[in-house]
């Protein structure tokens, strides 16, 4: 039996010197004591140590030890018979997951029998207590999609962005204090997530909503306009002659910055003047959702940004690069499939999360008008699950039982086949940079 | 690209990471800050006479004698207000009928929100419901139901483009000409008078059980709810968690079963926590029949299904990074492969496998989703130990959702909510707090 890796091969410590036994015992502190040896034709000896309360008996032949037959045998059976123990515990556990498998799909298929697979994935007409009951869940899928996609349009940048700047640039005393946040992020309960979206984020929405997106727009969209127009700017001069140049870089940069300002201010503008008329919406639950998928993103991608190693960091700076085109250019590529199955794994996190979505999504089962509209109130896969579980528990058998384990088993799916490209896309980087 | 241009991005690349973390921490800080500044309202507060009352009623506590003299104090106070009251009755009856039936409605509001105000008027019947035997027990609550008393509130929908706009119509002004009007003057001056505000510290909020539907009390069985739910969990996942892992870890040959092993692990990591509810009730209330319907040990199991995976992995974690020479010298002392597990490699994992737990613990304790179906219900007396076979339990979690948006007057009990989020976030916080002194520990330990 091979055991590669930090895996000990324990058959390689069967024959060993008599002599270094006390000696090692001694050292790590376990005294040992030879009690009695025996006559017979394999010469045991018994050991006695406080490591090991029983005698160990072992067979002297020279100056090497070796197990009597019998000993060999009885240490085999109860080898075997523990292992197999241990291995049906864990496999009691990892099998739950298939149990889960079959007993959410058990339940699924009688709807699907009942109501037919299509009316489910593409009718929008959600009214499972009607006298004729109707199961279009469109709305809702779109609903747990739009929410997702928000969540996705917070976190991501912002945790791609802090798990760089957690591994690259920040000093390790700073990060010792960062990742500590990051912990206290991802140990908040949902609940309590949902409880600030419901209790105070959505009256404030509702009542400074325009306000709140004016600020947001300016706090993105100012940085993001200047970077632009000084690259743009710098591109475009790029093959005047070096006398002309410098001027031409300033006047462009002065033209297209006023140019963006003016149309950040328009937009600031047209952003103040919404109305929010619920706060219960899907921006609400998308900003939240975001922040609480966060962590998972800066964790997972600060870890396959580390395992690129120094040799790349090293050669890129070698080459006169700096940190930001070295990390941009060659670290970001190079952890590109880690970074991937962080980005899964946040995605994950807010498709599955519930009682945020619950709280403060407003479960309205409509596809908002336009689709992309997040200040409408939706509805969401998990919320759906968790609220109308109340009224169709005692209705046990019907469509209306069933149609929740539909939507599970597709929750279901979805991250399962989520957590395998995440697991493919750790192990490629590893393999990429090559540990 | 110029020099300077390429200098800039890489000083804005700087910053923008600078920017995440910092926007990171802000949104940390503006999570945590009203929970704290507002929870803490729950146990410190300016409570009133009616507090004391309840205090003493209800559970004893308190000097009676002198909180009887305050009560005769307030009763003093109030009886001018109940005196306006029976004039303004005797004026009404001999009102001509078209002007009484004006009255009426708003007389009959204003004596609701009295009675909301400083509590049943003396000498009536005393009331079935508890939240009509007491005044408002808190000072705070106090001025918002004053503002009911003194003014009228309604919706204008007379600007369809602003939408509805709450404007405020002082009472006096319905009364006007009758002998309420010196009420609401006198009212406004002498509230305090009839309530007798006084610096509270409530502390009996953690271990008091709650009236009337959370009107009243603390949050005992909630808590208590938590804790069950919690170490029942932990009972089933750290066995089988710390099992797997040493199986994983020291005896799994490396072959497609134990990698489909592995795969299985990682996918129950990443199944929804809705859908181990839901996985809960169907198989182990519907299907094995653990108890007749919702109870915590069903809760706890599937807590425990839940956190099993983070178990396993950071046990995995632990044991893998005790030092290879202390395996080394226990096997060389004879020790065979399950002595050396049990005496040299799980008590050098130990701390790093109890910081696992002690996460996955602050995890079980503030997830909601799995424990709907099968452990929660909105109100109930704490458990005895005897009935987490067979009994549903009240859980922090949980309790928050349903105070926050399903109890009747949500808005009349906010305190108790931020209260119960002030607890949950406490207990799960101080949890990561000692995973994260006891991970220091670890890393100098091994720094040498």
């Amino acid at each position: 039996m091979q055991h590669p890796g930090r895996k000990t091969d324990y058959r390689r410590y069967r024959l060993c010197s008599i002599e270094v036994i006390p000696l090692v015992g001694t050292v790590i502190g376990y005294p040992l004591r030879v009690t009695r040896i025996t006559g017979n034709p394999f010469e045991s000896l018994m050991v006695k140590s406080s490591l090991q309360s029983e005698t160990a008996v072992a067979g002297h032949e020279g100056s090497s030890l070796l197990l009597s037959h019998r000993a060999r045998r009885q240490q085999r059976l109860a080898g075997f018979l523990g292992s197999g123990f241990l291995l049906a515990v864990t496999s009691l556990s990892t099998f739950a997951v298939l149990f889960i498998f079959y007993f959410i799909i058990r339940d699924a298929l009688p709807f699907f029998q009942l109501q037919g697979v299509k009316p489910f994935f593409t009718s929008t007409h959600w009214y499972p207590s009607a006298p004729t009951p109707e199961f279009g869940s469109l709305a809702i899928f779109i609903g747990s999609g739009l929410v997702t996609l928000g969540a996705a349009l917070v976190a991501v940048p912002l945790g791609i962005t802090a798990a760089v700047c957690l591994s690259d640039v920040l000093p390790f005393s700073v990060r010792q204090v960062v990742k500590p946040v990051i912990e206290i992020l991802a140990a908040i309960p949902s609940v309590a997530y949902g409880f600030f979206a419901l209790v105070i984020f959505a009256p404030l929405l509702q009542e400074q909503g325009g306000h709140i997106l004016q600020v947001a727009g300016w706090v993105i969209g100012a940085p993001v306009a200047l970077l632009t127009t000084v690259i743009l700017s710098d591109l475009l001069t790029d093959r005047m002659s070096p006398g002309r140049r410098s001027r031409a870089r300033w006047v462009l940069i002065a033209g297209l910055g006023t140019w963006a300002f003016w149309g950040l201010w328009k937009l600031g503008m047209s952003l103040g003047g919404i109305t929010v008329s619920s706060g219960t919406n899907a921006l609400n639950v998308s900003i939240i959702l975001g922040i609480m998928a966060l962590p998972t993103v800066v964790s997972v991608a600060e870890d396959a940004i580390q395992a690129t190693g120094r040799e790349l960091r090293e050669g890129s700076y070698a080459l006169g690069a700096t940190r930001s085109e070295t990390i941009l250019r060659t670290i970001l590529p190079a952890a590109s499939s880690g970074i991937m199955a962080a980005v899964i794994l946040g995605v994950m996190r807010a498709v599955g999360e519930t009682m945020v979505v619950w709280m403060a999504s407003g479960n309205a089962a409509q596809i908002p008008q336009p689709w992309y509209n997040m200040l409408q109130p939706v509805r969401t896969l998990t919320a759906t699950i968790a609220g109308d579980m109340g009224e169709a528990d005692q209705a046990t058998g019907s469509a209306r039982f069933h149609v929740l384990f539909a939507m599970a088993l597709c929750l279901l799916l979805f991250s399962f086949f989520c957590n395998l490209a995440s697991e493919w896309g750790v192990r490629r980087t590893r393999r990429k940079v090559g540990r | 690209m110029q020099l300077d241009t390429r200098k800039m991005l890489d000083r804005s690349f700087t910053a923008s990471g600078v920017l995440a973390i910092a926007l990171m921490t802000a949104a940390l800080a503006i999570l945590l800050a009203p929970m704290f500044a507002r929870g803490i309202g729950a146990i410190f507060f300016t409570g009133t006479v009616e507090h004391r009352r309840l205090m003493l009623e209800k559970f004893e506590r308190g000097d009676r004698s002198a909180i009887e003299a305050e009560l005769a104090a307030a009763h003093t106070a109030r009886a001018p207000v109940y005196q306006m009251v029976t004039e303004f009755e005797k004026q009404l009856e001999t009102m001509p009928a078209l002007e009484r039936r004006k009255m009426m409605p708003s007389f009959k509001e204003l004596k609701k929100a009295l009675h909301s105000l400083l509590g049943p008027p003396p000498g009536t019947p005393r009331p079935m419901l508890m939240r009509d035997q007491f005044g408002q027990t808190r000072w705070d609550r106090a001025q918002v139901k004053l503002e009911r008393v003194m003014y009228r509130e309604e919706w204008d929908y007379s600007h369809p483009e602003r939408g509805s706009v709450k404007i405020r119509k002082p009472r006096v002004e319905e009364f006007a000409g009758t002998s309420l009007v010196p009420l609401f003057p006198y009212l406004e001056k002498n509230l305090d008078r009839m309530l007798l505000p006084r610096k509270t510290v409530y502390w009996q909020f953690l271990t008091d059980e709650s009236f009337d539907s959370h009107f009243f009390g603390g949050i005992w069985p909630e808590l208590l709810g938590t804790f069950y739910l919690t170490i029942g969990a932990m009972l089933f996942a750290i066995p089988m968690g710390l099992i797997a892992a040493i199986y994983l870890t020291e005896y799994a040959p490396e072959n497609p079963f134990v990698s489909f092993l592995r795969t299985c692990i990682s996918t129950l990591a990443g199944v929804p926590s809705i859908v181990f509810g839901l996985f809960g009730l169907a198989f182990f209330i519907n299907t094995l029949g653990v108890s007749q319907s919702k109870s915590v040990l069903v809760g706890a199991m599937t807590l425990a299904l839940m956190i099993l995976p983070t178990v396993i992995r950071a046990s995995e974690e632990a044991i893998l990074s005790v030092p290879r020479t202390y395996k080394e010298a226990a096997l060389s002392l004879g020790a065979g492969r399950w002595h050396t597990v049990m005496t040299i490699i799980l008590p050098a994992a130990l701390p790093g496998i109890l910081t696992g737990v002690v996460i996955s613990m602050g995890r079980a304790a503030g997830e909601t989703a799995p424990i709907i179906f099968t452990a929660a219900v909105s109100v109930g007396k704490p458990l005895a130990l005897w009935q987490v076979f067979s009994h549903p339990t009240p859980a922090l979690s949980w309790n928050i959702y349903n105070l926050a948006t399903e109890h009747e007057a949500m808005d009349e009990i906010r305190h108790v909510q931020y209260g119960l989020v002030l607890v949950l976030v406490t207990l799960v916080l101080l949890l990561n707090l000692a995973a994260i002194l006891m991970r220091a520990r670890i890393a100098k330990r091994l720094r040498g």
